[in-house]
């Protein structure tokens, strides 16, 4: 990569040491006439650029500057120029500055410029970008010391796109570029996100479905008092409150039965519990059940068993086993 | 480790027990909603597609002003091609908030083809008064197609079209830049109201 570079060493002028001001006045005559230290405070400024030449209008090329100032030194944010027009074909887009590593009591400040031009050519040519300064300020006890660093102006080499002399046409809209077609949108992937999305929630649905025993996973071994609390939940449903209330019964006893593999009667309670933790905590209610379940098929009024377990009473017992017995076999493991 | 990791083991297995009941649930509603907000969109893409297929094959559609970036676009320029810039003004502006640079420097460059095609009609008409200040706002827009995306290059070779139109000259006193009196010959080459050919 050839690059350019120009050198100007000692280019740097000591601008004031503000401590008292009979001292900025004596520095301005010592700069003048002595060779200060403050003439080492900016060593050498170069800058390089990767391509300063075949630029067509609309362009952006970068610069690189690099500026060499005594340790210490830091140029001020407020000095360096501004992105923004700086003549009517050249535009400044960014403006960065770093620091380098640091030599010999020298450190070496990069600063990136990019540059767009505008210049329409009707020929290769080659034009001047503007110089520009850049402060350098030390915060030193009792002073501030500063340093104008000096960067020179430097040349691009910008090309023209079309011949001088193009063909004539019938039209002079003909000497336009003709329009692209518009842009469109791309429905794509939404839509693969949309499918993606349903097979997703179709599996999740699934799942569920066999965690609740829905359709079409009614009839899992595995769920037996969620089919119990399904058929309690319909009884709920029908007029004749005694019969239905007897159905609920016996959901619930087919229930238990098919959990524990064996029929199960008021006094295997305890054992079916042992056998079962999970349901520990159904103790009571199932008691209940149990202690209404004999009136109704074995005791003389029915009314009594409604006052022990009422429906309601039934139909939270089923529920709560169903719940129970989801979270003991959870993914249907057993 | 070998400590931990059994111990690990149940922590995970205890704290999935309360989780798992409303993941269960969460889970399809969750995909449920996803899919439904992204047929939504492909749905809108393909309406939006629609409107610029028909703005393109010449039939006019209203658009508002909070409409999908590609479709502002396709509008302005549907309105530049046919010289209505006023009701394109408050698009550009819309596009300006919420298309990407790309899009932008393309309603710029419509906007300077409309401008250069009037221009260009003025100078047909030999009208050189009032196409100059047209040529100079085509050649803004082109700038600012630039500025958005220096690497449009249908902007590139309008502006180097409308430049040698009219071009601009370094301002008096101003000591930066370039400097450089061009040959009037030259400048003038390509002016449509040049004759052509022998009477």
């Amino acid at each position: 990569m050839r690059t350019r570079a120009i050198k100007r060493p000692r280019v740097a002028r000591k601008i004031r040491v503000a401590q008292e001001s009979r001292v900025v006045v004596m520095a301005g005559i010592l700069s003048a006439c002595l060779p200060l230290p403050a003439e080492a405070q900016i060593g050498s400024v170069v800058v390089r650029s990767p391509r300063p030449f075949g630029l067509f209008v609309g362009d952006r090329f970068d610069a690189k500057v690099e500026i060499e100032a005594a340790d210490g030194f830091a140029p001020q944010a407020a000095s360096l120029p501004k992105p923004g027009p700086l003549t009517y074909w050249l535009d400044l887009t960014a403006v960065s500055v770093a620091p380098g590593p640091a030599r010999d009591g020298h450190r070496l400040w990069r600063l990136s410029l990019t540059y767009q031009t505008f210049y329409a050519a009707l020929d290769v040519r080659r034009l001047d970008l503007p110089a520009f300064t850049v402060t350098f300020a030390s915060e030193v006890a009792h002073a501030t010391t500063s340093a104008v660093a000096e960067v020179p102006g430097w040349q691009i080499s910008v090309s023209p796109l079309r011949e001088i002399q193009p063909p004539p046409v019938a039209d002079p809209v003909e000497y336009l570029r003709p329009e692209s077609p518009n842009p469109r949108l791309d429905p794509a992937l939404p839509r693969a996100l949309a499918w993606a999305f349903a097979s997703f929630g179709l599996a999740g649905l699934l799942a569920l479905a066999r965690d609740r025993a829905w359709w079409p996973f009614r009839h899992r071994p595995a769920r037996a008092f969620a089919a119990a609390w399904r058929q309690v939940r319909r009884q709920a449903a029908r007029p004749d409150a005694e019969v239905a209330y007897r159905e609920a019964l016996l959901a619930l006893h087919r229930g238990l039965d098919r959990t524990d593999g064996r029929r199960v009667m008021g006094e295997d309670l305890a054992a079916f519990l042992a056998r079962h933790p999970a349901y520990a905590a159904l103790a009571q209610p199932l008691d209940r059940f149990f202690r209404a379940s004999r009136e109704v098929f074995f005791g003389r009024d029915p009314s009594v068993a409604q006052r022990t377990c009422p429906f309601p009473d039934l139909m939270a017992t089923a529920r709560r086993l169903a719940a129970a017995e989801r979270a003991a076999k959870a993914g249907g493991r057993s | 480790m070998t400590t931990t990791r059994p111990s690990l083991a149940r922590v995970l297995q205890r704290a999935w027990g309360p989780v798992r009941p409303v993941m269960i649930v969460t889970l399809p509603l969750a995909g449920a909603a996803g899919a439904l907000a992204c047929a939504g969109l492909s749905w809108r893409d393909g309406n939006a597609n629609r409107t610029i297929a028909a703005l393109e094959a010449g039939q006019d559609r209203p658009v508002a002003a909070d409409a999908v970036p590609e479709v502002l676009l396709a509008r302005i320029r549907f309105l530049a091609a046919r010289e209505r810039l006023d009701e394109a003004e408050p698009l550009i502006a819309a596009l300006d908030g919420s298309g990407s640079p790309a899009l932008r420097a393309l309603a710029q460059i419509a906007l300077g083809n409309a401008r250069l095609r009037q221009a260009f009609g003025k100078l047909e008409a030999g009208d050189l008064e009032p196409a100059t200040p047209l040529v100079g706002l085509a050649r803004q827009a082109y700038r600012r197609a630039l500025t958005l995306r220096p690497e449009a290059w249908d902007a590139k070779f309008n502006l180097d079209v409308a430049s040698r139109l009219v071009r601009d000259f370094p301002e008096r006193g101003r000591e930066q830049g370039e400097e450089m009196p061009a040959d009037p010959k030259k400048i003038w080459t390509d002016i449509p109201g040049q004759p052509r050919g022998l009477p």
